[in-house]
């Protein structure tokens, strides 16, 4: 099969990710512009928490960080009770619209799991096509084998009660910032 | 107006009839089944199966994942023991801790030994099908330990104290109005328990506190990587994530045939697991190698303990099972719930009464008897061996033939009686295949019966009617009294055949030499005779077979050796026709999918077998093909307006021929011959060959019609364009169409033969 263009790719992750109930926008990499989708994004959260990056640059973090509402050095208390979390996405999954989250990095994997909100920053050219493409040796392979995983499809749901709820012991919302 | 809904309290409770070893056991199930579950297993079941037939549909590469999924579980299997050694290197060089459990018994131990190492008071759990195999809740909670089960399903289950219906979603046999009614009854709260959001609200509330307290986070696993240790965990809700994250110490448990080589393979299951399961990703995939570098999760007074991982896999049955040259295929699986999504039984009941007390489903049986005892495999009686499973299973795993080989060491290991005894050498059963029920006997000699019924058809046919024959068969041979049995013809297809006048001319676009299946032969001959009016009009050379039984009876009813033994005569009787170049055409389906699938198992290493898996075709592919060739457009030798039953049908196909992939073929044609064909999109008809006519699962089958008979009615609406005249390929079909809706069915080729151009 012919490789997939990568902005055919980012539409594939865009209509998808929507598809699984995520909220999606491509928006450009400044500072700026990221800080403002957050906002816009976690309007009407009191309490939030920025986690580091690995792959983009530390500004686009700290700037985020100057939002209002932002706990510096959340213990796990307010971990627990904040209403937004921020992070970025190690890599995308275009067929599926997943996200993946590489643990490790403090505040990494508590903050994409235990608020209502989680907003994921990824980079455009880390959506790789399909699931499988994850642990091929290629550009993502060789660093997807080394990490902890958490591939994310949509916000948390479940049918045990009877119909689709979204929102169960995950995020109830899951917003994606596509970094063009 | 239907009966007012019968309260739950006149049925069994799952939880006491979940161990089948007791036939009454699996009656009181079924019973119970239909009666309080059977709705919401329905509509559960049947959105993931369409929702995986969508989605594989859309994959281009469906088939070859497959094939790579099955290659890779294989050699998993055959090196299991090098990877475990390997993966307990992986565990022990991250700092985790490895333990291989011999037994159910064994695990608990060892589980509980480091919840009390740490002075547990609080265990939260994520889902685990193989935790409640070795009943560890029991052994936590009797040391004084709290369990919280954390999967929402879970948690249903352990309100209500009941054992998994479905091995994905293993609470699905609960509709809302039960989850409220069960909440209400169990909790007393403020909180409102009427919707699915509000139920799970009130739950979530109440796990959001374990999860942030617990002392131990439990988990199972999907896959474990041996090379890594990585450990793959499939979810929607989160409370996986949440198990292994928060609480200081990890445990998580698996059987070992869930180990595999290489994290890099686990891609392919990322991709099969979820899509086999219902269609999409869920929510939550983690690929982990705790222990985590993250630190644990304390609250404010709580103190941050090191993290702590321990790895537990379970052998308890499976190192033997590896050793079984047939159930060794069921370590395989990948617990997805296709088989049980596919299957029409299964959806009409659910795993509390086709299923024991952890695995159920058509996987189920082999599972139960590795796991336990041979005799806790006796619910896989509801696997009628249909196939739909075989080309939904994302492993490829052939479960009817374990069903069959479980069926065959059940009837082995029964005491036999004198009527089994005396039935058997009567019809020349295969010495220890006359241990089987009665019951059993008799379906598997159908052609016996059908021979002598025939010879005699004035007098069985009254026989038949006879409200007191009946009974005796009713209580001697569990032939239900309500169903109405098929006549015996006046004259068989051979001896119909034999009176035809002869064809004009030595046909040459084909040779073929029609099967005179015992189902069409002493059932339904007109339909053989269908067949050859067609193909010789279409310029075939084709020749009728004697009848003689073929193996399909004796296989379903577990008994191989005499199955083998007809399969055998079968192969030599047919190889002369095959020797001229003839093809061989089937009219009844189960019995073409006895050449083309089952003897890959009963013929094994016979070079006829493979001669007649690839020249063996049902009549209307078989036209259909004949027709492609001479390039005539079937218009110009079929007139739509010649139908006995007008233009417009409803064609069910049967379940063996979905299997097969030869139901197009026949949908295709009549389509092109101008009908308006409707189809049914039930996997099968729920009568199956002897199930139906089975005195303790006529209710079930009627009720696995039901589906069936709904779609009919549906098709048959004015919006739809008004009544449609019932087309079937199959035996079971035709009967089962007939007992629930009283109309005539005809089989396509019969069509066919009506509305020649002559």
């Amino acid at each position: 099969m012919a490789a997939i263009a990568q902005t055919s790719l980012i539409d594939l992750f865009v209509a998808r990710a929507t598809e699984a109930a995520a909220k999606v926008e491509r928006i450009s990499r400044s500072s700026a512009e990221i800080r403002a989708a957050i906002a816009r994004a976690t309007d009407g959260a009191r309490s939030l928490v920025v986690a580091d990056g690995e792959l983009l640059p530390a500004e686009i973090f700290n700037t985020a960080r100057s939002l209002p509402g932002v706990i510096a050095k959340p213990n796990d208390d307010q971990l627990a009770t904040a209403d937004a979390g921020v992070t970025e996405a190690f890599a995308g999954i275009a067929r599926s619209g997943s996200i993946c989250i590489a643990m490790g990095p403090p505040l990494r994997a508590t903050t994409s799991l235990l608020m209502p909100l989680h907003v994921a920053l990824l980079p455009a050219d880390r959506i790789v096509e399909r699931p499988r493409d994850l642990f091929e040796p290629k550009r993502i392979g060789a660093e997807a084998m080394r990490r902890n995983l958490i591939i994310v499809t949509g916000p948390s749901a479940t049918a045990d009660m009877g119909p689709l709820v979204r929102g169960v012991h995950g995020p109830h919302r899951l917003h994606i910032l596509v970094l063009e | 107006m239907a009966a007012p809904p019968t309260p739950e309290s006149q049925y069994a409770a799952p939880r006491a009839v979940a161990n089948k070893r007791d036939k009454q056991n699996l009656l009181s199930a079924i019973r119970m089944a239909l009666g309080i579950e059977s709705a919401a297993v329905r509509r559960n079941t049947q959105t993931f199966n369409r929702n995986r037939y969508r989605e594989a549909a859309a994959l281009a590469d469906y088939d070859a994942l497959k094939d790579e999924a099955r290659a890779i579980k294989e050699r998993s299997i055959t090196n299991l023991p090098e990877l475990l050694n390997t993966l307990e290197r992986a565990v022990r060089s991250r700092g985790g801790h490895f333990y291989l459990a011999s037994t159910a018994a064994d695990a608990c131990r060892y589980i509980l030994g480091v919840c009390q190492s740490h002075s547990a008071k609080l265990v939260v759990k994520g889902k685990s099908i193989t935790s409640e195999e070795i009943r560890l809740n029991h052994v936590l909670q009797g040391a004084g330990i709290e369990v919280a089960e954390s999967d929402l399903a879970e948690f249903i289950l352990q309100v209500a104290d009941e054992q998994p219906s479905h091995n994905v979603a293993p609470a699905m046999h609960y509709s809302t109005e039960r989850i409220s009614g069960l909440f209400k009854r169990k909790f007393s709260t403020d909180e409102p328990l009427e919707t699915g959001e509000e139920l799970t609200k009130f739950a979530r509330g109440r796990l959001r506190q374990k999860f942030l307290n617990a002392d131990v986070g439990f988990t199972g696993a999907n896959l474990i990587a041996a090379d890594t240790g990585t450990i793959m965990l499939v979810e929607s809700e989160g409370n996986i994530r949440m198990s292994s994250l928060l609480p200081p110490v990890h445990i998580s448990l698996a059987g070992v045939e869930k180990v595999i080589p290489s994290q890099s393979e686990m891609g392919v299951f990322l991709e099969l697991l979820p899509l086999s399961f219902n269609g999409k990703l869920t929510s939550y995939t983690s690929f982990i190698r705790p222990p985590l570098d993250d630190p644990p999760f304390a609250l404010a007074g709580r103190p941050r303990k090191k993290r702590e991982f321990h790895l537990v896999l379970i052998d308890n049955g499976r190192m033997k099972m590896r050793q079984d040259p047939v159930l060794q295929e069921s370590l395989y699986c990948i617990r997805c719930s296709a088989c049980m999504n596919s299957c029409a039984n299964f959806q009409t009941v659910g795993g509390h009464a086709f299923g024991g007390e952890t695995y159920c489903g058509g996987i189920g049986g082999a599972w139960e008897a590795a796991t336990g005892a041979l005799e806790n495999a006796r619910f896989s009686d509801l696997c009628t061996g249909c196939s739909r499973c075989v080309t939904n299973c994302p492993v490829r795993i052939d479960i009817p033939w374990l069903n069959e080989v479980l069926r065959d060491r059940l009837n082995r290991a029964s005491a036999g009686s004198p009527l089994s005894s005396l039935l058997g050498a009567v019809s020349a059963v295969r010495g220890d295949d006359r241990r089987a029920s009665a019951q059993k006997i008799f379906f598997a000699n159908y052609h016996w019966y059908a021979k002598w019924g025939t010879r005699t058809h004035g007098l069985s046919n009254a026989l038949m009617r006879n409200g007191l024959a009946r009974s005796v068969m009713q209580s001697l041979l569990g032939v239900d009294i309500r169903r109405e049995l098929p006549a015996f013809p006046a004259r068989t297809l051979v001896r119909a055949a034999r009176e035809l006048p002869p064809p004009a001319a030595a046909g040459t676009s084909a040779k073929a030499v029609l099967f005179a299946d015992v189902y069409t032969n002493y059932g339904l001959p007109e339909r053989g005779i269908a067949a050859l009016k067609v193909l010789r009009s279409l310029g075939a050379d084709v020749v009728v077979s004697d009848a003689f039984p073929e193996g399909r009876a004796a296989l379903s009813q577990g008994m191989i050796a005499t199955a083998r033994r007809q399969a055998r005569r079968t192969a030599d009787r047919l190889g002369p026709y095959l020797d001229q170049g003839r093809d061989v055409i089937v009219i009844e389906p189960s019995a073409l999918a006895m050449f083309r699938r089952d003897y890959n198992h009963l013929l094994v290493g016979a070079s006829r077998y493979d001669l007649l898996r690839t020249r063996s075709f049902e009549p209307v592919e078989y036209v259909a093909r004949i027709i492609a060739k001479s390039g005539r457009p079937p218009r110009d030798i079929f007139d739509v307006s010649r139908s006995p039953v007008g233009p417009r049908l409803f064609y069910h196909s049967h379940c063996q021929q979905k299997t097969l992939g030869c139901a197009a073929p026949t949908e295709n044609l009549l389509r092109e011959i101008g009908f308006d064909v409707a189809t049914s999109s039930v996997e099968c008809c729920g009568m199956a060959g002897s199930f139906g006519y089975k005195r303790e699962y006529y209710e079930m089958s009627m009720a696995v019609g039901g589906d069936l008979y709904t779609q009919v009615q549906a098709a048959d609406q004015p919006d739809a364009g008004g009544p449609r005249a019932l087309i079937a390929s199959g035996t079971s079909c035709t009967e089962q169409l007939h007992a629930g809706l009283s109309r005539p069915v005809m089989h396509p080729i019969e069509l066919l033969a009506a509305i020649l151009k002559l």
